[in-house]
């Protein structure tokens, strides 16, 4: 069987450019137990220049995953504590008066990293978070009235505690909208808290890890999955997800549409599509197939449809209604 | 016995006579008249309870009656709540006053009801007669309560009228009756369905339409093409076959399903399965040939499958 060409030189140079990635997997490996779903989703996020919020309840090793993909990457990374007290000044910079030469100097916030961890996003009020927000936007941030851009590759990584609510801000839809993806940290599995147990229950201090990333892997990883093939039917599919999300009655799925008050936005299409392609390029495959829309699905949209009154009700959440919308949806 | 003599003895017996006959009218006027009936509702009560004792008396309607001394004092040890005399009835010549008393006694044990003094009146207003009687009835009062308690209980409801349940038996049972029969008449059309569904065999199905496939493609339909549909022929078979979801399943999700069954030929069905993946997905070509050789291979895939399952059963 003949495929097109192009296709198999991609096939060659994924497999050549995705290397890096294993190793880095391996390296992970020596320090986190587990949550591999969680770290491929990091490293998709990174691939396709998106941002991640991810929710767990304290104590699963969020900030630890996140440092160390971080100087995994040899990257600049920064970790930032939102707390009730933060001004926008406190994260992106400040104008600095100097009385040498009687000047305003800009100061660098934070927020001038390449991995940014912003734990806890929702216990700073939303003039903070929207500062953050932009600057994941716009990729750029602008202090008195000096514009700066931000160093690629750029990414946040957001961390919020679901069953903590008390002196925190929600984040609003529009801000949530912004997260490519949405992953939830569950708590580990049986063998894999004895071995969490066993591995951090010492008190020798852990030597520092490797650096095997370089920025230059990463852009040149990007490239490639531009160049992944996405058949027609596979984009078909991807916007027939999208579309259920807002009205399910048009795929046999009527009693779902009233528990959903808002489906997903064209920003979940794109998602979709980029953070598919990413998981093809984990997969070394040059183009996409339904299993890679499938994969991510969950946490791609899970943070775009709103459930309605009756769903909250019946208890009811969104990865109910995204499993009901892939078990209807027809497979191409 | 001479003419005088005889006089004499008329005039001394007439008087006599008259007084004679008087008493014995008299004493025919006595017995006609009918004790008075009295009956007391209930026959057992609690301490406190009211009683209701009607009191009956049957006179001549030219007579006018009565109840004498109908007080505290009299009833004793009973106890008068309230007294009523209903409106009289008459039939044939008789009259019948009835007096309906409601006593309470706060005693305890069988108690006998008091003398009653009835009073005949004649037409005139005139006490004509008098008649003193112990009524038989008796009244058994149980003692629940404090010996002390001097109040009267609360009026109880009046008891529903009980439920005809011996009529509704046939209504209930042919309800029951109608639903057995329901049922009944449902597991015999669900098997029926069952089976006739079972007699259509997806192997067969999908071997027809496999040879129906092989003639469109001899007839110029696209190698692409094919392998859509072939894609579609096994993911219905293999649905209808292990009763998995395969239709809206993608390749992996099926893999996962035919390993966890351990189906016959596995590695041959994901095989193609794939190829089928990869044209529809990765822009792969086919020639008319490699096309033809997948057809094939999908018979023999399915043929087996068959064959080991009737083997199995």
């Amino acid at each position: 069987m003949q495929h097109a060409v192009e296709l198999e030189e991609l096939g060659a140079e994924i497999n050549d450019a995705s290397r890096f990635l294993e190793q880095a997997e391996v390296l992970l490996s020596q320090r986190i137990v587990g949550q591999l779903e969680v770290i491929r989703r990091v490293f998709i996020s990174m691939l396709v220049n998106g941002h991640i919020l991810l929710e767990g309840v304290p104590g699963l090793a969020k900030t630890l995953i996140i440092s160390t993909v971080a100087s995994v990457m040899n990257l600049k990374f920064q970790r930032i504590q939102f707390t009730p007290d933060m001004l926008p000044a406190d994260l992106i910079g400040t104008m600095i008066y100097n009385p040498k030469d009687m000047e305003f100097y800009p100061r660098k916030g934070p927020v001038f990293a390449n991995v940014i961890l912003a734990d806890e996003i929702n216990r700073s009020p939303a003039k903070v978070q929207s500062a953050l927000l932009e600057a994941m936007q716009e990729r750029q941030v602008t202090i008195g009235n000096q514009t700066f851009p931000l160093q690629e590759p750029f990414m946040v990584l957001a961390t919020q505690n679901p069953v903590e609510h008390e002196g925190t801000y929600l984040l609003p839809e529009a801000q949530v909208d912004r997260f490519m993806m949405k992953v939830i940290v569950d708590y580990p599995s049986y063998d894999e808290e004895l071995e969490i147990m066993l591995r951090s229950a010492t008190t020798s201090v852990k030597a520092p890890i490797q650096a095997v990333v370089q920025a230059d892997d990463i852009f040149r990883a990007r490239a490639l999955i531009d160049r992944i093939y996405v058949d027609p039917r596979v984009q078909h599919y991807i916007i027939d997800l999208v579309v259920a999300t807002r009205n399910p009655g048009l795929y046999g799925m009527a009693e779902l549409g009233a528990m959903i008050e808002y489906g997903a936005s064209p920003r979940a299409s794109i998602f979709l599509l980029l953070a598919a392609k990413a998981h093809a390029f984990l997969q070394h495959r040059p183009y996409v197939t339904p299993e890679d829309v499938k994969a991510i699905a969950y946490d791609t949209l899970r943070h775009r449809i709103r459930p309605g009154y009756e769903a909250e009700a019946d208890n009811i959440k969104p990865d109910d209604m995204i499993r009901q919308i892939l078990q209807h949806v027809q497979v191409p | 016995m001479n003419a005088r003599s005889k006089k004499k003895y008329s005039v001394l017996l007439r008087p006599l006579f008259f007084l004679a006959l008087a008493l014995l009218s008299t004493t025919f006027q006595v017995e006609a008249r009918v004790l008075p009936v009295v009956t007391v509702t209930p026959d057992t009560v609690l301490v406190g309870d009211r009683i209701d004792c009607l009191i009956t008396v049957n006179h001549s309607s030219e007579e006018a009656v009565s109840l004498e001394g109908i007080n505290v004092q009299a009833l004793q040890p009973f106890e008068l709540i309230s007294s009523k005399r209903l409106s009289p009835k008459v039939l044939s010549g008789i009259t019948q006053d009835t007096f309906e008393l409601k006593l309470v006694h706060f005693g305890a044990g069988k108690q006998t009801l008091p003398f009653f003094t009835v009073l005949f009146h004649d037409a005139a207003g005139r006490l004509a007669d008098r008649l003193t009687f112990r009524p038989s009835a008796s009244v058994y009062v149980r003692e629940l309560t404090d010996a002390s308690m001097r109040d009267l209980r609360p009026i109880k409801p009046p008891l529903s009228p009980l439920i005809p349940y011996l009529l509704l038996l046939p209504a209930l049972l042919g309800v029951f009756g109608v639903g057995i029969l329901a049922m009944l008449l449902i597991f015999f059309l669900k098997r029926t369905v069952r089976n006739s569904a079972e007699r259509v065999d997806s192997g067969q199905v999908a071997q027809r339409k496999l040879r129906k496939l092989g003639t469109s493609l001899s007839a110029g339909m696209p190698p692409h093409e094919c392998y859509e549909e072939l894609s579609n022929i096994m993911r219905s078979f293999l649905e209808t076959h292990y009763r998995i979801s395969a239709l809206e399943a993608v390749t992996q999700e099926i893999e996962r399903d035919l390993k966890k069954l351990g189906v016959a030929g596995f590695e041959s069905i994901m095989n193609l399965l794939k190829q089928a993946d990869l044209v529809k997905f990765a822009d792969s070509r086919p020639d008319v040939e490699e096309s033809r050789q997948s057809l094939h291979k999908a018979s023999e895939v399915i043929r087996s499958t068959r064959r080991s399952r009737s083997s199995d059963e």
